[in-house]
Protein backbone atom coordinates (compact mmCIF):
# COMPACT_ATOMS: atom_id res chain seq x y z
CA UNK A 1 0.00 0.00 0.00
CA UNK A 2 1.41 3.35 -1.26
CA UNK A 3 1.48 6.04 1.70
CA UNK A 4 -0.48 8.19 0.00
CA UNK A 5 -3.13 6.19 0.62
CA UNK A 6 -3.02 6.37 4.05
CA UNK A 7 -1.47 9.73 5.44
CA UNK A 8 -3.80 12.10 5.11
CA UNK A 9 -1.33 15.27 5.18
CA UNK A 10 -0.43 14.07 1.42
CA UNK A 11 -4.19 13.96 0.52
CA UNK A 12 -3.85 17.50 1.09
CA UNK A 13 -5.87 19.91 -1.59
CA UNK A 14 -5.32 23.50 -1.55
CA UNK A 15 -9.05 23.98 -1.14
CA UNK A 16 -9.07 21.65 2.09
CA UNK A 17 -6.20 23.61 3.49
CA UNK A 18 -8.40 26.82 2.80
CA UNK A 19 -11.61 24.85 4.57
CA UNK A 20 -9.25 24.09 7.46
CA UNK A 21 -8.21 27.60 8.12
CA UNK A 22 -11.70 28.87 7.44
CA UNK A 23 -12.79 26.01 10.20
CA UNK A 24 -10.41 27.63 12.51
CA UNK A 25 -11.60 31.27 12.03
CA UNK A 26 -15.28 30.01 12.86
CA UNK A 27 -13.74 28.28 16.10
CA UNK A 28 -11.72 31.55 16.88
CA UNK A 29 -14.78 33.82 16.73
CA UNK A 30 -16.87 31.38 18.81
CA UNK A 31 -14.42 30.95 21.51
CA UNK A 32 -12.10 34.30 21.56
CA UNK A 33 -14.70 36.03 20.24
CA UNK A 34 -17.78 35.24 21.69
CA UNK A 35 -19.53 35.31 18.45
CA UNK A 36 -22.92 33.29 19.00
CA UNK A 37 -20.25 30.24 20.19
CA UNK A 38 -22.93 27.77 20.42
CA UNK A 39 -23.21 27.46 16.77
CA UNK A 40 -19.70 28.62 15.39
CA UNK A 41 -17.80 26.55 17.69
CA UNK A 42 -19.92 22.94 16.29
CA UNK A 43 -19.85 24.41 12.80
CA UNK A 44 -16.42 25.00 12.77
CA UNK A 45 -15.48 21.95 14.34
CA UNK A 46 -18.03 19.64 11.80
CA UNK A 47 -15.83 21.76 9.12
CA UNK A 48 -12.76 20.40 10.15
CA UNK A 49 -13.53 17.20 10.33
CA UNK A 50 -15.06 16.91 7.33
CA UNK A 51 -11.98 18.31 5.22
CA UNK A 52 -9.56 15.79 6.87
CA UNK A 53 -8.18 13.99 3.63
CA UNK A 54 -9.33 10.28 3.99
CA UNK A 55 -10.83 11.06 7.64
CA UNK A 56 -14.31 9.90 6.19
CA UNK A 57 -16.22 11.60 8.46
CA UNK A 58 -18.43 13.22 5.61
CA UNK A 59 -18.05 10.82 3.13
CA UNK A 60 -21.04 8.18 2.59
CA UNK A 61 -21.43 6.48 5.73
CA UNK A 62 -19.18 8.77 7.76
CA UNK A 63 -20.92 10.36 10.92
CA UNK A 64 -21.31 12.84 9.86
CA UNK A 65 -23.63 11.99 6.46
CA UNK A 66 -25.42 9.73 8.12
CA UNK A 67 -26.31 12.97 10.43
CA UNK A 68 -26.47 15.14 7.23
CA UNK A 69 -29.18 12.40 5.74
CA UNK A 70 -31.26 11.98 9.42
CA UNK A 71 -31.21 15.06 10.37
CA UNK A 72 -31.44 17.62 7.42
CA UNK A 73 -32.64 15.93 4.53
CA UNK A 74 -35.48 14.61 6.52
CA UNK A 75 -35.82 18.67 7.56
CA UNK A 76 -35.96 16.93 11.23
CA UNK A 77 -33.15 19.32 13.24
CA UNK A 78 -34.73 22.84 11.74
CA UNK A 79 -38.34 21.24 13.10
CA UNK A 80 -37.12 20.17 16.51
CA UNK A 81 -35.14 23.65 17.21
CA UNK A 82 -38.02 25.03 16.58
CA UNK A 83 -39.66 23.59 19.82
CA UNK A 84 -37.07 24.81 21.79
CA UNK A 85 -37.22 28.22 20.38
CA UNK A 86 -41.00 27.88 20.43
CA UNK A 87 -40.16 27.36 24.19
CA UNK A 88 -37.94 30.16 24.56
CA UNK A 89 -40.01 32.72 23.28
CA UNK A 90 -42.75 34.58 25.66
CA UNK A 91 -44.81 36.45 23.27
CA UNK A 92 -46.56 38.38 25.64
CA UNK A 93 -45.04 42.05 24.18
CA UNK A 94 -46.21 40.89 20.47
CA UNK A 95 -49.75 40.26 22.64
CA UNK A 96 -49.27 43.52 24.25
CA UNK A 97 -48.68 45.52 21.19
CA UNK A 98 -50.50 43.86 17.94
CA UNK A 99 -50.06 45.92 15.43
CA UNK A 100 -46.01 45.01 15.50
CA UNK A 101 -47.01 41.88 13.60
CA UNK A 102 -47.23 44.44 10.23
CA UNK A 103 -43.64 45.62 11.02
CA UNK A 104 -43.11 41.87 10.40
CA UNK A 105 -44.63 41.44 7.49
CA UNK A 106 -42.37 44.49 5.89
CA UNK A 107 -39.24 43.28 7.37
CA UNK A 108 -39.43 40.22 5.01
CA UNK A 109 -39.32 42.08 1.92
CA UNK A 110 -35.63 41.63 2.10
CA UNK A 111 -35.87 38.08 1.61
CA UNK A 112 -38.23 38.90 -1.58
CA UNK A 113 -35.73 41.35 -2.90
CA UNK A 114 -32.53 39.61 -2.20
CA UNK A 115 -34.81 36.27 -4.56
CA UNK A 116 -34.99 38.63 -7.36
CA UNK A 117 -31.55 39.81 -7.43
CA UNK A 118 -30.17 36.67 -7.08
CA UNK A 119 -32.53 35.00 -9.85
CA UNK A 120 -31.34 37.85 -11.81
CA UNK A 121 -27.47 37.30 -11.44
CA UNK A 122 -28.59 33.70 -12.31
CA UNK A 123 -30.74 31.42 -14.65
CA UNK A 124 -33.29 34.31 -14.65
CA UNK A 125 -31.37 37.11 -16.97
CA UNK A 126 -27.41 37.81 -17.24
CA UNK A 127 -26.59 33.78 -16.19
CA UNK A 128 -23.27 34.74 -14.80
CA UNK A 129 -24.02 32.82 -11.50
CA UNK A 130 -25.30 29.51 -11.61
CA UNK A 131 -28.42 30.19 -9.36
CA UNK A 132 -31.17 28.62 -10.51
CA UNK A 133 -35.40 29.60 -9.16
CA UNK A 134 -34.81 27.67 -6.50
CA UNK A 135 -31.04 28.55 -5.44
CA UNK A 136 -32.14 32.15 -5.57
CA UNK A 137 -35.32 31.94 -3.07
CA UNK A 138 -33.32 29.46 -0.47
CA UNK A 139 -30.33 32.39 -0.98
CA UNK A 140 -33.25 35.05 -0.51
CA UNK A 141 -34.39 33.39 2.63
CA UNK A 142 -31.16 33.68 4.39
CA UNK A 143 -33.39 37.05 4.81
CA UNK A 144 -35.33 35.71 7.53
CA UNK A 145 -32.75 36.07 9.70
CA UNK A 146 -33.45 32.55 11.29
CA UNK A 147 -31.43 29.78 11.29
CA UNK A 148 -34.14 26.84 11.32
CA UNK A 149 -36.40 28.69 8.79
CA UNK A 150 -32.94 29.08 6.32
CA UNK A 151 -32.11 25.34 6.58
CA UNK A 152 -35.97 24.05 6.13
CA UNK A 153 -36.12 25.75 2.87
CA UNK A 154 -33.21 25.91 1.51
CA UNK A 155 -32.87 21.69 1.94
CA UNK A 156 -36.62 21.84 0.55
CA UNK A 157 -35.84 23.44 -2.34
CA UNK A 158 -32.65 21.26 -2.46
CA UNK A 159 -30.83 23.92 -3.23
CA UNK A 160 -27.23 23.47 -3.64
CA UNK A 161 -25.83 26.55 -1.60
CA UNK A 162 -27.49 25.17 1.28
CA UNK A 163 -24.21 25.01 3.29
CA UNK A 164 -22.94 28.36 2.37
CA UNK A 165 -26.68 29.67 2.64
CA UNK A 166 -27.00 28.24 6.91
CA UNK A 167 -23.38 30.04 7.57
CA UNK A 168 -24.47 32.76 5.89
CA UNK A 169 -27.77 33.20 7.89
CA UNK A 170 -26.22 32.64 11.31
CA UNK A 171 -22.88 34.58 11.06
CA UNK A 172 -25.07 37.57 9.64
CA UNK A 173 -27.71 37.12 13.10
CA UNK A 174 -24.39 37.50 15.05
CA UNK A 175 -23.46 40.51 13.14
CA UNK A 176 -26.76 41.99 13.60
CA UNK A 177 -25.69 44.70 15.96
CA UNK A 178 -22.95 45.85 13.77
CA UNK A 179 -25.25 45.46 10.31
CA UNK A 180 -28.31 47.14 11.79
CA UNK A 181 -27.18 50.66 13.85
CA UNK A 182 -25.50 52.96 10.52
CA UNK A 183 -28.70 51.68 8.39
CA UNK A 184 -31.19 52.79 11.66
CA UNK A 185 -28.77 56.04 12.03
CA UNK A 186 -29.31 56.88 8.13
CA UNK A 187 -32.90 56.36 8.32
CA UNK A 188 -33.86 58.06 11.59
CA UNK A 189 -32.74 61.52 12.85
CA UNK A 190 -32.17 61.75 16.53
CA UNK A 191 -35.20 63.20 17.74
CA UNK A 192 -36.86 60.00 16.01
CA UNK A 193 -34.62 57.74 17.88
CA UNK A 194 -35.86 59.19 20.89
CA UNK A 195 -39.22 59.55 20.90
CA UNK A 196 -40.28 57.60 23.72
CA UNK A 197 -43.23 55.29 23.31
CA UNK A 198 -45.80 55.10 26.07
CA UNK A 199 -45.74 52.27 28.06
CA UNK A 200 -48.70 49.32 27.53
CA UNK A 201 -51.02 48.79 30.41
CA UNK A 202 -52.39 45.65 31.54
CA UNK A 203 -51.05 41.94 31.13
CA UNK A 204 -52.41 39.39 28.99
CA UNK A 205 -54.47 36.84 30.43
CA UNK A 206 -53.38 33.09 30.51
CA UNK A 207 -56.10 32.13 28.45
CA UNK A 208 -54.85 34.15 25.82
CA UNK A 209 -51.61 32.96 26.24
CA UNK A 210 -52.35 29.49 25.40
CA UNK A 211 -55.16 30.12 22.63
CA UNK A 212 -52.26 32.34 20.68
CA UNK A 213 -49.91 29.12 19.46
CA UNK A 214 -53.32 26.97 18.54
CA UNK A 215 -54.64 29.79 16.97
CA UNK A 216 -52.06 31.32 14.73
CA UNK A 217 -51.15 27.16 13.88
CA UNK A 218 -54.67 26.83 12.45
CA UNK A 219 -54.43 30.51 10.58
CA UNK A 220 -51.25 30.52 9.11
CA UNK A 221 -51.43 26.52 8.82
CA UNK A 222 -54.79 27.12 6.50
CA UNK A 223 -53.36 29.92 4.69
CA UNK A 224 -50.27 28.83 4.40
CA UNK A 225 -50.06 25.22 4.46
CA UNK A 226 -46.78 24.68 3.57
CA UNK A 227 -45.25 26.60 6.47
CA UNK A 228 -47.29 24.13 8.66
CA UNK A 229 -44.41 22.56 9.97
CA UNK A 230 -42.38 25.11 10.95
CA UNK A 231 -45.29 27.50 12.37
CA UNK A 232 -46.51 24.26 14.22
CA UNK A 233 -43.42 23.46 15.79
CA UNK A 234 -42.32 27.27 17.09
CA UNK A 235 -45.88 27.13 18.12
CA UNK A 236 -45.99 23.83 19.64
CA UNK A 237 -42.81 24.47 21.88
CA UNK A 238 -44.47 27.58 23.11
CA UNK A 239 -47.80 26.07 24.18
CA UNK A 240 -45.63 23.95 26.29
CA UNK A 241 -44.29 26.93 27.95
CA UNK A 242 -47.40 28.89 28.26
CA UNK A 243 -50.30 25.80 29.27
CA UNK A 244 -48.55 25.73 32.63
CA UNK A 245 -49.38 22.22 33.25
CA UNK A 246 -46.31 20.55 31.79
CA UNK A 247 -43.49 22.72 33.31
CA UNK A 248 -40.95 19.44 33.23
CA UNK A 249 -41.87 19.21 29.38
CA UNK A 250 -40.94 23.03 28.51
CA UNK A 251 -37.89 23.14 30.62
CA UNK A 252 -36.82 19.77 28.61
CA UNK A 253 -37.74 21.55 25.25
CA UNK A 254 -35.82 24.97 26.42
CA UNK A 255 -32.56 22.99 27.60
CA UNK A 256 -31.80 19.62 26.69
CA UNK A 257 -34.09 18.83 23.65
CA UNK A 258 -32.30 22.31 22.10
CA UNK A 259 -29.06 21.80 23.47
CA UNK A 260 -28.60 18.31 21.90
CA UNK A 261 -29.97 19.40 18.77
CA UNK A 262 -27.78 22.39 18.44
CA UNK A 263 -24.80 20.42 18.78
CA UNK A 264 -25.88 17.62 16.19
CA UNK A 265 -27.19 20.61 13.94
CA UNK A 266 -23.80 22.77 14.13
CA UNK A 267 -21.69 19.37 13.52
CA UNK A 268 -23.90 18.53 10.40
CA UNK A 269 -23.62 21.98 9.09
CA UNK A 270 -19.83 21.76 9.49
CA UNK A 271 -19.80 18.86 7.89
CA UNK A 272 -21.23 19.95 4.80
CA UNK A 273 -18.67 22.53 4.31
CA UNK A 274 -16.05 20.21 2.30
CA UNK A 275 -13.74 22.41 0.13
CA UNK A 276 -14.59 20.86 -3.27
CA UNK A 277 -18.45 21.92 -2.73
CA UNK A 278 -17.97 25.33 -0.56
CA UNK A 279 -15.19 26.72 -1.86
CA UNK A 280 -16.99 28.48 -5.15
CA UNK A 281 -17.04 31.76 -6.62
CA UNK A 282 -20.96 31.10 -6.07
CA UNK A 283 -20.43 30.80 -2.11
CA UNK A 284 -19.05 34.08 -1.93
CA UNK A 285 -22.31 35.52 -3.47
CA UNK A 286 -24.39 34.26 -1.44
CA UNK A 287 -22.72 35.50 1.48
CA UNK A 288 -22.95 38.62 -0.52
CA UNK A 289 -26.32 38.65 -1.00
CA UNK A 290 -26.76 37.44 2.47
CA UNK A 291 -26.38 40.97 3.94
CA UNK A 292 -28.10 43.04 0.93
CA UNK A 293 -31.31 40.93 2.48
CA UNK A 294 -30.39 42.05 6.22
CA UNK A 295 -29.79 44.89 4.99
CA UNK A 296 -33.00 45.49 2.68
CA UNK A 297 -35.05 43.98 5.71
CA UNK A 298 -33.86 46.58 7.93
CA UNK A 299 -34.83 49.60 5.66
CA UNK A 300 -38.08 48.07 4.76
CA UNK A 301 -39.07 47.78 8.33
CA UNK A 302 -37.73 51.23 9.52
CA UNK A 303 -40.02 52.64 6.59
CA UNK A 304 -43.08 50.91 7.99
CA UNK A 305 -42.11 52.12 11.04
CA UNK A 306 -41.99 55.40 10.32
CA UNK A 307 -45.23 55.40 8.59
CA UNK A 308 -47.05 53.64 11.68
CA UNK A 309 -45.38 56.55 13.31
CA UNK A 310 -46.90 59.31 11.25
CA UNK A 311 -49.68 57.54 11.59
CA UNK A 312 -50.26 57.13 15.21
CA UNK A 313 -49.42 60.71 16.04
CA UNK A 314 -45.80 60.04 17.23
CA UNK A 315 -46.96 57.37 19.50
CA UNK A 316 -44.03 54.74 18.03
CA UNK A 317 -40.55 54.91 17.52
CA UNK A 318 -39.68 54.13 13.78
CA UNK A 319 -37.05 52.43 15.10
CA UNK A 320 -38.83 49.22 16.48
CA UNK A 321 -39.76 48.41 12.70
CA UNK A 322 -35.55 47.50 12.14
CA UNK A 323 -36.50 44.29 15.06
CA UNK A 324 -39.51 42.81 12.61
CA UNK A 325 -36.02 41.42 11.21
CA UNK A 326 -36.42 38.50 13.55
CA UNK A 327 -33.17 37.85 14.44
CA UNK A 328 -34.65 37.55 18.48
CA UNK A 329 -33.13 38.81 20.54
CA UNK A 330 -30.05 40.85 18.99
CA UNK A 331 -31.93 43.29 17.13
CA UNK A 332 -34.46 44.39 20.09
CA UNK A 333 -30.67 44.94 21.69
CA UNK A 334 -29.66 47.09 19.33
CA UNK A 335 -32.55 49.53 19.05
CA UNK A 336 -32.84 49.40 22.96
CA UNK A 337 -29.25 50.32 22.82
CA UNK A 338 -29.98 53.34 20.06
CA UNK A 339 -32.65 54.57 21.86
CA UNK A 340 -30.79 54.81 25.48
CA UNK A 341 -28.37 56.86 23.05
CA UNK A 342 -30.57 59.15 21.96
CA UNK A 343 -32.38 60.06 25.11
CA UNK A 344 -31.16 58.32 28.47
CA UNK A 345 -34.64 57.97 29.44
CA UNK A 346 -35.68 56.23 26.36
CA UNK A 347 -36.38 52.70 27.28
CA UNK A 348 -37.78 50.73 24.04
CA UNK A 349 -36.49 46.99 24.75
CA UNK A 350 -40.27 45.27 25.32
CA UNK A 351 -41.70 47.36 22.48
CA UNK A 352 -38.69 46.21 20.68
CA UNK A 353 -39.50 42.90 21.59
CA UNK A 354 -43.12 42.84 20.32
CA UNK A 355 -41.83 43.88 16.85
CA UNK A 356 -39.00 41.07 17.32
CA UNK A 357 -41.10 37.97 18.41
CA UNK A 358 -43.40 39.27 15.74
CA UNK A 359 -41.01 39.05 13.18
CA UNK A 360 -39.89 35.69 14.10
CA UNK A 361 -43.89 34.77 12.91
CA UNK A 362 -43.51 36.52 9.92
CA UNK A 363 -39.83 34.86 9.30
CA UNK A 364 -42.04 31.90 9.10
CA UNK A 365 -44.50 32.52 7.38
CA UNK A 366 -42.30 34.01 4.34
CA UNK A 367 -40.55 30.43 4.38
CA UNK A 368 -43.85 28.61 3.90
CA UNK A 369 -45.17 31.73 1.65
CA UNK A 370 -41.56 31.08 -0.67
CA UNK A 371 -42.01 26.73 -0.48
CA UNK A 372 -45.52 27.63 -1.77
CA UNK A 373 -44.96 29.79 -4.62
CA UNK A 374 -41.76 28.45 -6.22
CA UNK A 375 -42.90 25.25 -7.50
CA UNK A 376 -45.79 26.70 -9.04
CA UNK A 377 -43.92 28.86 -11.12
CA UNK A 378 -41.15 26.15 -12.03
CA UNK B 1 -37.63 37.14 -14.49
CA UNK B 2 -41.52 37.74 -14.87
CA UNK B 3 -41.76 34.68 -12.90
CA UNK B 4 -39.87 35.72 -10.15
CA UNK B 5 -41.68 39.35 -10.11
CA UNK B 6 -44.76 37.14 -9.40
CA UNK B 7 -43.34 35.42 -6.66
CA UNK B 8 -42.46 38.85 -5.08
CA UNK B 9 -45.38 40.57 -5.79
CA UNK B 10 -47.35 37.77 -4.22
CA UNK B 11 -45.13 36.52 -1.72
CA UNK B 12 -45.52 39.88 -0.16
CA UNK B 13 -49.21 39.99 -0.03
CA UNK B 14 -49.92 37.00 1.25
CA UNK B 15 -47.69 37.54 3.96
CA UNK B 16 -49.22 40.61 4.77
CA UNK B 17 -52.63 38.85 4.35
CA UNK B 18 -51.91 36.18 6.54
CA UNK B 19 -50.34 38.28 9.21
CA UNK B 20 -53.42 40.61 8.71
CA UNK B 21 -55.73 38.23 8.96
CA UNK B 22 -53.94 36.37 12.29
CA UNK B 23 -53.92 40.04 14.19
CA UNK B 24 -58.11 39.77 13.13
CA UNK B 25 -58.30 36.72 14.65
CA UNK B 26 -56.65 37.83 17.99
CA UNK B 27 -58.09 41.27 18.16
CA UNK B 28 -61.58 39.18 17.74
CA UNK B 29 -60.37 37.06 20.47
CA UNK B 30 -59.62 39.39 22.77
CA UNK B 31 -62.92 40.87 22.30
CA UNK B 32 -64.21 37.61 23.11
CA UNK B 33 -62.68 36.76 26.21
CA UNK B 34 -62.33 40.16 28.23
CA UNK B 35 -66.31 40.23 29.59
CA UNK B 36 -65.17 36.68 30.49
CA UNK B 37 -62.31 37.57 32.62
CA UNK B 38 -63.81 40.59 34.17
CA UNK B 39 -66.74 38.45 35.10
CA UNK B 40 -64.47 36.32 36.20
CA UNK B 41 -62.19 38.57 38.51
CA UNK B 42 -65.99 40.02 39.69
CA UNK B 43 -67.14 36.67 40.98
Amino acid sequence: MATGEFLGFLNLSWEAVAMLVISGVLMWLGIAKKVEPVLLVPIGFGCMLANIPLGGAAEAGGFLAVLREAGIKTELFPLLIFIGIGAMIDFEPFLQRPYTIFLGAAAQFGIFATFILAYFLGDGWLQVLDFSLKDAAAIGIIGSADGPTSIYVATTLQSKYTAAIVVAAYSYMALVPIIQPPIIKAMCSKKERALKMPSVAGTISQRTKILFPIITVLVVGLLAPKATPLIGCLMFGNLLRACGVVERLSLAAQNELANIVTILLGITVGGMMAGTEFLRPESIFVFMLGIVAFSLDTVAGVLLGKLMSVLSGRKINPMIGACGISAFPMSSRVVQKLGLEANPYNHLLMHAAGANVAGQIASVVAGGVMLMLVPMFI
Amino acid sequence: MLNALWIVLLGMAIIFAVLGILLLVMILLGKLLKPREKQEKKG
